[in-house]
Parts: C-alpha cells; structure tokens; sequence
C-alpha cells in the first residue's frame, strides 16, 4: 500500500520534469541471514536528476546502494535498466553498464597519481608484445580530459596522498565519468569536506546532472541537500516509506518519516541550570602555528559550545588540554589548582575526559569486548593492588552501564566492532563516566549517528550537565550548538574571536565571528 | 563506585532486569560466545590429538611416557620463545633477535662460569643480558620510533655478532657437571635398586626444563588474562592510539613485552646451552621463526589484539610433535621443514576462514 504511492509519484511532477528513466527498481527484497535487510522496496532514478536515498543507520541504504552497483543479488524483485531488465552479477559487472559508487571511505591508493588512480586495471597500452607497457601520456591526456570535463584543477600528475579530501573525492568522480558512467552512487560525500568544499562538490554534482548523469546522493546532513537534490526516497526498517518530490517536502517532514514518529524537538529541553562556579579556568594557551592565546572557562553543571569552522583549533585545543597534543604556553587551573598536563593520564587523573571524533581510530578498541573497553580508562576500580582483574566486579560495572545508557549489545563480552555507530558512542560516554570524570570533552559526538540515537546522545549530555559535570561540546553542526550549550566559544583560525551567550545569540552571529568578522553590524540580528 | 553521576543517570535509565545479573536471553547469547571460543580452543586439541593417534599407530615407541618426556623436553625452548613471542605480537610488535640473544645469553652465562663464577650466578648473568637486549630492542621501538621488525632485525645480527666475538667463534666447553644440572636434571625421578643390584628407573622425572615452562606458561597466562597490564597489552595491539587516549601507558607497555622477550630468551639460551653443558655461539638460529610460528598456530593475529598462550602451547606442541613423530618415522628433516611450512600455512588459512564468517 505504501509502494502505491510510488506508483503515482511521477504523476505528480509536470511531463518537462519527468525526463526519462535510467533505473527502476520493483519490489526488492534481501534477506540475510536473520535479518529482513530489505523489504519489497521500490526506486527510480531519471537522467540528469539528484535522487537522495534517506533513512536511519540500519534502513537498508547500504544494502539497497548495493543491490544497484551490483555488489548484493537481490532475492526478490527485477532491476530495469535503460529499459532492459538485467541482472548485475557483481560490481564490476555493473561498473561496465555505466553505474558507478564512490564510497565514503575513499578507494584511492594513496602513493600512485591523480591519472594512475582514474585508469587503474584499465591503464591504456601500448608497445609490443601485446601492448604490455602503460602508454604514459595517453594516460595523462586522458586523465586531463576527464578532470577538465568536472571543471576541477588538479594536476593528472599530482600524487594522491598530497591532494585534500576533497580533490580526492573529485578523483573518484572523474574516475567514474572516465568509465562512462551513467548513474553515480555517492555515499556521504560531503561527510569530511569543509563548506568551500562542499560547495565545490555540488557545482560539479550540478555538472554531471547537465551531462544526464543520473545520481544517487545519500546523506545524514539533511540541510545541505536543498542546494542539489530533485527527489528524496525515504526508507525505514527495511520498507519503502515514499519518494516525493525534494520542492513538495522539507527537513524535518523527510526526518519524521526517517524516524517514524514526529521529531518536534530535535534537541531534548535542557534541565540543567548552570551554576557561576568555575570548573576550569584556560588562559594563554597556544600551540605554535595551531592556535594561540586560547582562554576560556567552564562552570559547573553548563554546556559550553567550541563553534567554528573546520581547521580553526577547536579540536587541537581539547587534544592539547587533555595532553594528548603538547602546548608551548598557557596555564589550566581547576577551581583554585594549576595544573600541569603531558599526556592524557596526567589529564585523566584530574578528571578530563576527551571523547575523539573519531571513535573508531582513537576512541575504542574495537577488537576488544564492550566490557574491556569500559573499564580501560579505570582499571584500577575493578582490580587490586597487586593488578589482578575482579571480573565479577568488571561485569557487574558493565551491566550497569548498559542499562544506565541502554547500550544495546547481545551481551557485555560482545566485540565492540560488531555494535552501531550510536552504541559505539555510548560505550566510550560510559567508559568516561566510569573514570568519574568531571570535565567532558565531546567532539563531534553525533557525527555518523542517524537521528533517533543523536537524541539519546543529546539527553546523556543534558543529564551529565546537570549532575555537574562540566561539558565542552565541539560541534560543527550550528543547530547543535544553539539547541545545546550554555555558552558558545567561536573559534576562527587559532583564535577565540567570541564567547557568546547561547540564548541571545543566533546562527548568524555566530558564523560572522567563525569567518572572522567583527561583531555583525546590525544588532538586529541578535534573536534567537 | 559512589560516582554522583551515576545515580542520576541510573534514576533517568529505564531498569530492563535487576543489576548484576544477567537476563535470560542474554544469558543464551554469552554462553554461546563462550561455547564458541571453547570449541576453537578444542579444535585445535583435536587436531594435536589426531597428530598423536596418527603417530602412535606408525611407530610403537611413540606413545611411551619417555618419549612423552623428551618431546616436552624438545618443546620447552619453542616453547619459552613462543610465550614471549605471543606477548609482542599481541602489542602488534615483533621480535626477530631471540635466537641470537638466546646464544649471546647461554655464551655470556658460559664464559661467566668458565671464568669462576659459581652456576646461578652466571645464568642468571646471561638472563640479564637477555633483558638488556630486549629493553634495548623496546627503546628503539618506543623511543626512537623505529618498525619492531626493523629494530630487531638489528638486535638479531649485533647480539650474533657479539656472541661470535667473544667466543672467538667457538664452542665454549668443560664447564662442569653443574651447569648440564638446569638442563638435565628432573623431578620426581624415581629409581630403585632392582635385585641384580643395578639402579632401575621406575619413573624418569619431570626435566626442570618442562616444569619451568609450565611455571611460566601459567604465569603469562594468568598475567595476559587476569591483570591490569595483560588488558593494556591487548589494548595497545587493539588500538594504541584509543588505548593512548584512555591513559594507558603504551610505551610503557610496549616496553615490557620486549623486556620480556628478551628475558625469555636468554632463559632459553641457559637452558639450552645447560642441556648440551657447551656454549655455542652459533646456537638459536631460526629459532625465532618457531616462536612466530607457534604463536601464529595458535591463533594469534600478526596485526595483534589477538592471541593466548594456551593457544601458543598447542602451537608450539603441534611442531614437537611433529618434528618427534616424522623423525621416528625416518622422514628426513628436509621433508619435515615443507610439512611444518605447509602446516603453518594451513592452520593460518583455517583460521581466516573462521574469522571471516
């Protein structure tokens, strides 16, 4: 019943819109073992259009993303392509009929250049016996014409491993144009790229629409995709939920029906009221070429929001107060203590806590049980002098902390790898809070999370502040940063530019000192 | 655990079951897991198991509690090594130079003696050496950042070089019948005086060598599993930076598992040189690739983060085991070398087959 609105979807769009169709597909269906992946689903995708695929971790994008590029069969339901029914026997076999994917985590080999990436397993020859050496400047030539045809200035020359995220991304686009590709799959392209990127990105997206190109775009950031994306399918639990036209919708309608349930706040009401006692005092800190004279403090029991623009030191001063960066000046002090911090166990036994934006490479242990990674930073609670483990004691922690941040895991000697994005986080919140941390430092908390756990992520912040916990909330998100903090520190090249209060500020302010600005001309502005 | 936090977060939390225990459903799924791991575990029994059936029924002087003694004996030093080794690997670390420090440990320990000093006194002379060799080893890894493969590969030539050296390249012997005592001696030996008058050996003994490593393969065990350190060596082979992050200690860490390295090499090279009551400097070579192998047979992952000594002992004993076995059956030591290479290769493979599912 829900799939018949598919059916009359294209109806509701003039005929001039509704060019022709590159790909359907008609009630899919993909089963694992155990798990009901995808659930007669249904998708098209038009020449020239951006088609986002929406839905929460776990709603069957990936599978879906991969049931398209050939990667998965499906068990159930028919792929029509260009017209034809076919059946995509693997990635490359799909690669050849025109449907290329570029992956969130890039596939580029790193210490080959920009034209060995684009042609690699396909490099053009030349030569005798049987063409069997790369012919360099056709290669070259080659390269530059597809890079020209994205409008992008880099270097066929250029190695890979000296080119920025997002050049590299425009590598992979140009690779796939260099295979003819008619349709191209983007999972979260804009995931790790600054805004100036992005929006580099989306002037090529809008390229490749002009040229027919037909794309597939799937996303968390929901507020960007107004700029580029023509249609929004939205998937929940496997099922189609509906595809609508992206003009006839808008965020928060594609975010009730990603959930299910109307999100009316996207952020929980805050119950922590702060207090005027200072946590942390930070005056003078710097870290040559990084940032410089950084001073700011943190009362007992509020969320103080580091805003600004990626690259500007908001990071690199959080790593820098827990020790895990060196500093070259500055003095921290808690309460009426200066402390002196080198590594992150100075930082940890006075209570800091830092929690990485990159929770798989510096956060967990991901081979490692959620247990062994709760109680690492607190080994010593669970053991005794001699340093022999009390594993009744160490379950009985991990219990309670499953239940306390309803971490769903089978069981607490699960491998840490095998659980979601939102657990992942929560485990390595509790693993803090086992340490009995004052000071919280949360970078990029939500990053990855689909929309449902983020909420959760949300209150645990919330209760933490007003248990009295000092919380540090990096975010790059600005809704974020308004729905949340207290108090907001604008960071801009190194710099605090500003320490605004949250409630009499608004996003625009806040951007202006982020870029570098004075304080906005207009008082006006200043509204929530 | 009076943490505040936490009671207000209990409060807030929704109580799916009563705390300390587990729910019934869960349950299952936990005692699967260890099902799981312990049928792993006995898989690999199984296959030693089978090696010994195997063997048994091809030669009658197998399966004898003398020969049971000297395969142990033959394990012990692969055995030694294969511990330590297992320790490293975990960290994500390797360790090339135990056959070369082994023989710089039992030369050193020899020379010691030859020169006066009383039997304990010089092996364990030749111990410290180990461990200096090993903490040299761990500084350049921790401290001067160098790939473990490439500061041990160092270590492994110097501590040769230096063995050589100060033997002249020649076997060091007569030291006297104390020294062969840590070697050869054993346990519990029972001998009686049979009628004819001439001893009669009931039971040959524990070797001392056999009892040390089942002292010390508990020990490491128990420290791998049980204590705070063994969790941080597994956190460092896991993820050295997240580790780093928790306020582990990881060149502190990294340090201790080549120290201990080092030590257990030049225990195994007392041990050794004691059997033969001769020092060779040329002793140990390629010892350190039985060690790898006997960890990597029992399961431990050369990224690390994975491995246990149980694992390393069946791995170390599937390699006695065969070397005594294809030895009594009269193949010869060229045939055992592809046997042993081609058992590596397929237990490795076995083992990605089950990781992958």
């Amino acid at each position: 019943m829900q799939q018949a609105s598919l059916g009359t979807a294209p109806g509701r769009f003039p005929p001039a819109v509704a060019a022709t169709e590159l790909l359907r597909l008609d009630s899919i269906t993909k089963r694992f073992p155990g798990v009901l992946a995808l659930d007669g689903v249904g998708f098209d995708l038009r020449r020239g259009e951006v088609h986002a695929l929406c839905g929460e971790n776990g709603a069957g994008k990936s599978t879906l993303m991969k049931i398209i590029s050939g990667q998965y069969q499906p068990d159930e339901g028919s792929i029509t392509y260009k017209g034809e029914v076919r059946r995509f026997a693997s990635s490359l076999d799909a690669e050849r009929a025109g449907i290329a994917i570029i992956h969130q985590e890039l596939n580029l080999v790193p210490h080959l250049s920009v034209a060995e990436n684009i042609f690699l397993a396909r490099e053009p020859k030349r030569g005798w016996p049987s063409k069997f050496f790369v012919d360099r400047s056709a290669l070259r030539r080659q390269a530059q014409a597809c890079l020209d045809r994205l409008g992008v200035d880099i270097r066929p020359d250029a190695l890979v491993k000296s080119l920025s995220v997002a050049q590299c991304q425009m590598v992979e686009i140009a690779k796939a144009l260099s295979l003819n590709a008619e349709i191209v799959i983007m999972d979260e392209p804009t995931s790790s790229l600054t805004e100036s990127e992005t929006a580099l990105l989306f002037q090529v997206i809008r390229e490749l629409k002009e040229q027919g190109v037909g794309i597939v775009y799937i996303s968390h950031r929901l507020d960007e995709m107004a700029l580029i994306v023509d249609r929004v399918t939205v998937l929940r639990d496997g099922r189609f939920v509906d595809t609508r036209s992206f003009a006839d919708t808008c965020v928060d309608e594609i975010v009730a029906r990603m959930v299910g349930r109307s999100l009316d706040d996207k952020f929980p009401e805050r119950t922590s009221i702060p207090t005027s006692e200072v946590l942390m005092e930070v005056r003078g800190l710097t870290r040559r070429g990084v940032f410089h004279d950084v001073g700011f403090e943190l009362r007992r029991g509020e969320i103080l929001g580091f805003a600004g623009l990626m690259g500007a030191g908001r990071t690199e001063v959080a790593r820098a107060i827990f020790g895990a960066d060196p500093l070259d000046a500055g003095t921290i002090r808690l309460g009426e203590r200066a402390i002196t911090v080198k590594t992150p166990r100075d930082a940890i036994a006075h209570g800091i806590a830092y929690l990485s934006e990159d929770r798989k490479s510096h956060g967990l242990a991901v081979k490692m049980s959620v247990t062994q990674n709760l109680t690492l930073a607190n080994m010593g609670a669970v053991s005794n002098a001699l340093g022999f483990i009390d594993r009744k004691a160490e379950e009985q922690a991990a219990w309670r902390y499953i239940q306390m941040l309803s971490i769903r895991t089978p069981s607490p000697h699960q491998v840490a790898r095998l659980l979601s994005g939102g657990n992942q986080q929560k485990i390595v919140i509790a693993k803090w809070l086992f340490r009995q941390s004052r000071i919280l430092f949360f970078d990029e908390p939500t990053r990855g999370i689909d929309v449902g756990a983020k909420f959760a992520i949300y209150q645990l912040l919330d209760r933490l502040a007003a248990e009295g916990i000092g919380v540090v909330l990096i975010s790059s998100e600005l809704p974020e940063i308004l729905g949340l903090t207290d108090r907001v520190a604008v960071f801009h090249e190194g710099r605090i530019t500003a320490v605004l209060n949250t409630r009499e500020t608004s996003q625009e302010e806040i951007m202006h000192f982020a870029s570098g600005h004075g304080r906005p001309a207009a008082p006006g502005a200043e509204t929530t | 655990m009076s943490n505040p936090t936490t009671k207000v977060l209990e409060a807030a939390a929704q109580p799916r079951q009563p705390s300390g225990g587990s729910p019934q459903t869960m349950d299952g799924r936990v005692m699967n897991d260890r099902r799981k791991d312990l049928i792993q575990k006995f898989a690999a029994l199984t296959g030693l198991l089978v090696l010994v059936a195997v063997f048994s029924m091809t030669s009658d002087a197998f399966l004898s509690v003398g020969n049971g003694m000297t395969i142990a004996l033959q394990v012990t030093s692969i055995a030694y090594l294969g511990i330590a080794a297992t320790c490293v690997i975990i960290t994500g670390g390797i360790d090339l130079s135990v056959g070369s420090v082994l023989a710089l440990a039992g030369v050193v320990a020899a020379l010691a003696v030859k020169a006066g000093a009383p039997v304990p006194l010089g092996m364990g002379l030749g111990i410290l050496v180990g461990a200096f060799c090993g903490l040299l080893n761990g500084l350049c890894v921790t401290r001067l950042k160098l790939p473990p493969f490439i500061a041990t590969l160092g270590m492994m030539m110097v501590a040769r070089g230096v063995a050589l050296q100060i033997t002249g390249a020649r076997a060091v012997s007569g030291l006297g019948e104390s020294f062969g005592e840590l070697g050869n001696g054993a346990m519990f030996r029972i001998v009686r005086i049979g009628e004819d008058g001439f001893p009669d050996v009931v039971f040959p003994g524990i070797p001392y060598p056999v009892v040390l490593m089942v002292v010390i393969a508990i020990a490491v065990a128990i420290m791998l599993s049980r204590t705070t350190l063994g969790r941080h060596i597994y956190a460092v082979g896991s993820n050295a930076e997240a580790a780093r992050l928790s306020g582990v200690n990881v060149a502190g860490v990294t340090l201790f598992t080549y120290v201990l390295s080092g030590t257990l090499a030049g225990l195994t090279g007392c041990v050794l040189m004691s059997r033969l009551v001769t020092a060779q400097p040329n002793e140990g070579v390629m010892y350190e690739l039985d060690a790898i192998a006997s960890a990597v047979i029992g399961g431990t992952s050369l990224i690390g983060g994975v491995g246990t000594i149980s694992g390393t002992a069946i791995g170390a004993f599937v390699i006695g085991i065969l070397r005594n076995g294809l030895n009594m059956n009269g193949v010869s030591s060229f045939t055992q070398q592809i046997i042993i290479g081609l058992v590596i290769l397929l237990t490795v493979w076995i083992d990605q087959i089950r990781n992958r599912r």
